[in-house]
């Protein structure tokens, strides 16, 4: 109730400037458990609250939050808003939508209900890095972790909005450093899931040691030009990486390279795009986006051609066009756009296809925040995996550099696998894609 | 920001759940940034961060907490919930707490509590887009930001430690980007410090704008790199990141105890050239990187990390101290409330050599000059990183040839730092943020331009 009062007050003295608003309250509860050597090295609890305001008045936008409640720190929170925005230009397309719906997520779907109690937890971290580093060739297991975070959005504009959603995601996470004489290797795998009971410590510590192991032994390749499949976690992190290319936002402000190429053959013809919003098996679920607007499946390249950009409702107003329900914006920021769950539609490959000859299997890829340039394309990053044939690893393979241009590899895609994988954190589902003639420095 | 006998209440309520140690750190931080954009104002954003960050220790075992509810109920609250499995009788009894002022060496003048001085970022931003364009007409767009923080914190702890500072941190970036009708490239310029708005004074925004656009366009002409192992000359300033990512996060405590950095036992040793001297300064007045006392209150100071190629400290905090018996360096950093503090790097360096950036360029028969740099990151455990080039060119013969298109240098911190040969005299500084375990910290890189022998140049020619 305090909250909703809150939410009124703040919004009472928006409207009472003549502005209108709307406002983002997150809450958020988190435990983080880490272990070290056989005992709990870590315990962190947490409760957080933050407040985001957006206020528009005479067509300028201003934006501020505050993580303190008083009275003084609500005021003053307006009043910034409001200050905030005399300085902006104006802005013809950003408004607060005129709807006045109240809309409730789920909470057995996205929160559902679990009695577990903090010493399975406990437990669970204890044994996680006690059995890895019980395995042969482990040194240790310097970054491990068991999460539990539950977090909380409201959305009220004065329009009328009233918005709210409430989800939980367990996870948990091991890396363990292996050495063999001088030889050595880190990896680590992690996983999620709702309930903090499906988590599988059997697989993470099995799966974590047989990375470790397999990349010990790695030793670069000749450089050259590859046929590469990433493998279902850096396939994921390639393309999120490059994800501005479906940004109206970016479109808007002149920097997205595919802005004027809606409707036209951008990739492979087989490859199918499509952002899938609704679907609750993954973590990228989202009834509505940060302005309240329904979501909805958006085909973002089909048969190779672009079919649309992501737009919220700003932007979908600058090109004529009707938002796609892709708004997001967290308390501290502007208004923008960005991806719920990205999906990659089977191809008709098989296994044995797809996996025949000699290719890259590439498993790790490093300086993704450093070594990309979205608007051009460009990158370069450092990389390790498994030289194979015919499905078998042939070999590890450490210490290369994969690079290319991201837009130009899409026509470079050779094969596109008949089954979809999703990532551990379960943000997006795809086949695997064989991609061909990849330069690879070794 | 807490009252005193608040933090004392629930120091002794951690004291009486038979903590070893007990720590409040309270912070309340004052936040604004303009952004813009198209030759226009895209946004104005400001906000208060606040919270109460609890820590106890129970032999060498970190509970950690954090609330933006700073009453005493709710901080008794977390301390029962953190101490719940680790409750036992009194080892410790508290002291009062001394106030200990700290002098503040980076005093700034143009804080963001007096006044966000927004009229003055948006003409500085709007003279650097001027000048950017007017380079060129390729020049199709540019992004400025400026962000200015003032950090207040406060901290109390079960050794009777009760002090505070005010940290002012303001940065300004220039985005440009060129194109040609059928690419795109992107040029960069910023600018930081441990300030207040004072930077303008230093900032000149037509160098700038241009220096921005400059890249961009050297970017646009670049041609694709060739790749594989070769010597590469690195830019001073920003070049110095090279260390940060291949020894700073390795020489760190967090790793070191843990054994995940294969420096961890090579203390004495020779590990680079020596012709390597490195280090990491927390006192260098109003560098980006520099703090009063860090965030378990201890003073700055200078710690050489390497003398003559020779390992000489490590970068230690209070746990990583207990942990490795080494003395603490006043390297416990965190980003806000919400993190535990750990060892963490400040302004990071390699000094100056005698070396000419002619004799660098000429001895290489075929390698790469990569004048500027992006950002990169490391693996402690083994050692490899990678990191980014931002400008580059290729040289043959001693002769810088073209520019290059986007490149990745990766290597071992422990091989590199073996194959550095050459380091030169332009020293020089860049201001960055580093994130690692606890959290997204300013920190400074620099180095002056220095050659390295061998390291594997990955490109797409």
């Amino acid at each position: 109730m305090a909250l909703q009062q809150n939410a009124n007050q703040i919004l009472d003295l928006v409207k009472a400037a003549g502005a209108s608003g709307d406002l983002i309250i997150d809450q958020g509860q988190s435990l983080s458990l880490k272990a070290r050597e056989g005992a709990l090295e870590e315990y962190k609890v947490s409760s957080s609250q933050i407040l985001g305001l957006r206020v528009i008045k005479d067509g300028k936008v201003g934006t501020a939050y505050s993580e303190a409640t008083d009275t003084e720190a609500l005021k003053s929170l307006v009043e910034q808003a409001l200050l905030n925005a005399s300085f902006a230009a104006v802005d013809a397309h950003e408004s607060i939508l005129a709807n006045a719906a109240v809309l409730h997520t789920d909470d057995e779907v996205l929160c559902p209900h679990e009695d577990v109690g903090i010493d399975a937890q406990i437990d669970f971290a204890l044994a996680m890095e006690r059995n890895l580093a019980a395995k042969n060739k482990v040194k240790n297991v310097p970054y491990n972790g068991v999460q539990d975070n539950t977090g909380e959005r409201h959305i009220f504009s004065s329009a009328g909005l009233s918005a709210y959603s409430k989800s939980r995601m367990c996870a948990a996470y091991a890396y363990a450093l292996v050495e063999d004489g001088d030889k050595n290797a880190m990896d680590g795998v992690g996983q999620a899931a709702r309930l903090f009971g499906e988590l599988d410590l059997t697989q993470i510590v099995t799966r974590t040691h047989e990375n470790c192991l397999g990349l010990l032994e790695g030793t670069p390749v000749a450089s050259g030009h590859y046929d590469v499949i990433f493998d279902e976690e850096t396939q994921v992190q390639l393309f999120h990486t490059f994800a501005m290319m479906f940004s109206g936002k970016s479109a808007k402000d002149g920097v997205n390279p595919m802005r004027e190429k809606v409707g036209q053959l951008i990739a492979d013809r087989r490859l199918n795009i499509i952002d899938k919003p609704l679907n609750s098996a993954g973590f990228g679920y989202a009834l509505f986006d940060s302005e309240g607007a329904a979501t909805q499946s958006t085909p973002l390249i089909v048969d190779g051609n672009l079919a649309s950009l992501i737009h919220n409702s700003a932007t979908a107003s600058f090109f004529d066009l009707v938002t796609t329900g892709h708004a997001t914006r967290g308390p501290k920021s502007t208004m923008g756009v960005g991806l719920h769950q990205l999906e990659i539609g089977k191809g008709e490959d098989l296994a044995q296809d797809l996996l025949g000859g000699e290719y890259l299997l590439l498993t790790d890829l490093t300086g993704l925040h450093s070594g990309a340039n979205a608007i051009s394309g460009n990158f370069s990053f450092g990389a390790s995996g498994y030289l194979c044939q015919n499905g078998e690893r042939v070999r590890a393979v450490r210490g290369i550099t994969v690079a290319g241009n991201f837009y130009d590899m899409l026509g470079k895609i050779s094969m596109i696998g008949d089954q979809q994988y999703w990532n551990w954190e379960r943000s997006a589902l795809m086949p695997h894609i064989r991609f061909a003639d990849i330069a690879i420095s070794g | 920001m807490l009252n005193t006998s608040l933090a004392q209440s629930v120091i002794d309520h951690a004291i009486s759940l038979g903590a070893d140690f007990a720590e409040l750190f309270v912070e309340r931080s004052q936040t604004n940034m303009v952004s813009t954009l198209s030759s226009h104002v895209q946004s104005v954003q400001s906000g208060i961060d606040f919270g109460v960050g609890v820590r106890l220790v129970y032999g060498t075992k970190v509970l950690y907490g954090y609330t933006n509810k700073a009453e005493e109920a709710e901080l008794k609250r977390i301390v029962s919930e953190l101490a719940a499995k680790d409750r036992r009788d009194p080892r410790i009894s508290f002291t009062n707490f001394d106030y200990r002022r700290v002098e503040d060496k980076h005093a700034a003048n143009r804080i963001l509590s007096t006044d966000p001085e927004v009229d003055g970022k948006v003409a500085f931003l709007l003279a650097t887009d001027k000048a950017a364009r007017a380079a060129s007409n390729m020049i199709s767009q540019t992004r400025g930001t400026c962000g200015q923080v003032e950090q207040k914190i406060e901290l109390f702890n079960s050794e009777g430690l009760h002090t505070g500072d005010i940290r002012n941190y303001t940065r300004a970036f220039l985005v440009a980007i060129a194109s040609d009708g059928s690419e795109q490239s992107t040029g960069s310029w910023n600018d930081g410090g441990l300030m207040g708005w004072e930077l303008v004074e230093r900032m000149n925004s037509e160098a700038a704008g241009k220096e921005a656009a400059r890249q961009a366009l050297v970017n646009l002409s670049a041609k694709p790199c060739p790749s594989g192992r070769m010597p590469v000359v690195l830019g001073n300033g920003f070049g110095g990141v090279i260390f940060h990512e291949a020894c700073g996060h390795l020489l760190e405590t967090t790793s070191v105890a843990k054994k995940a950095s294969v420096f961890h036992d090579k203390m004495g040793e020779m590990i680079a050239n020596p012709v390597v001297n490195a280090v990491d300064d927390g006192t260098m007045i109003k560098e980006r990187g520099s703090i009063n006392i860090d965030d378990e209150g201890l003073d700055s100071q200078r710690t050489q990390l390497i003398k003559d190629g020779k390992l000489t400290s490590f970068l230690v905090d209070r746990i990583g101290s207990q942990q490795t018996g080494f003395a603490r360096t006043g390297s416990g950093r965190r980003e806000s409330y919400k993190y535990a503090p750990a060892s963490r790097m400040r302004n990071t360096f390699i000094e100056p050599g005698n070396a000419e950036l002619d004799d660098m360029i000429g001895s290489m028969e075929r390698g790469i000059y990569a004048s500027h740099m992006g950002g990169g990151s490391v693996q402690p455990g083994t050692g490899e990183f990678n990191f980014a080039v931002t400008e580059g060119y290729y040289v043959e013969n001693g002769k810088i040839l073209y520019p290059i298109k986007a490149a990745t240098l990766i290597s071992t911190g422990p091989k590199v730092l073996k194959e550095i040969s050459m380091v030169g005299k332009d020293f020089a500084l860049a201001s960055g943020t580093c994130g690692s375990v606890s959290g997204s910290i300013p920190t400074t890189v620099g180095q002056a331009t220095l050659k390295v022998d061998d390291i594997l140049v990955g490109g797409n020619a």
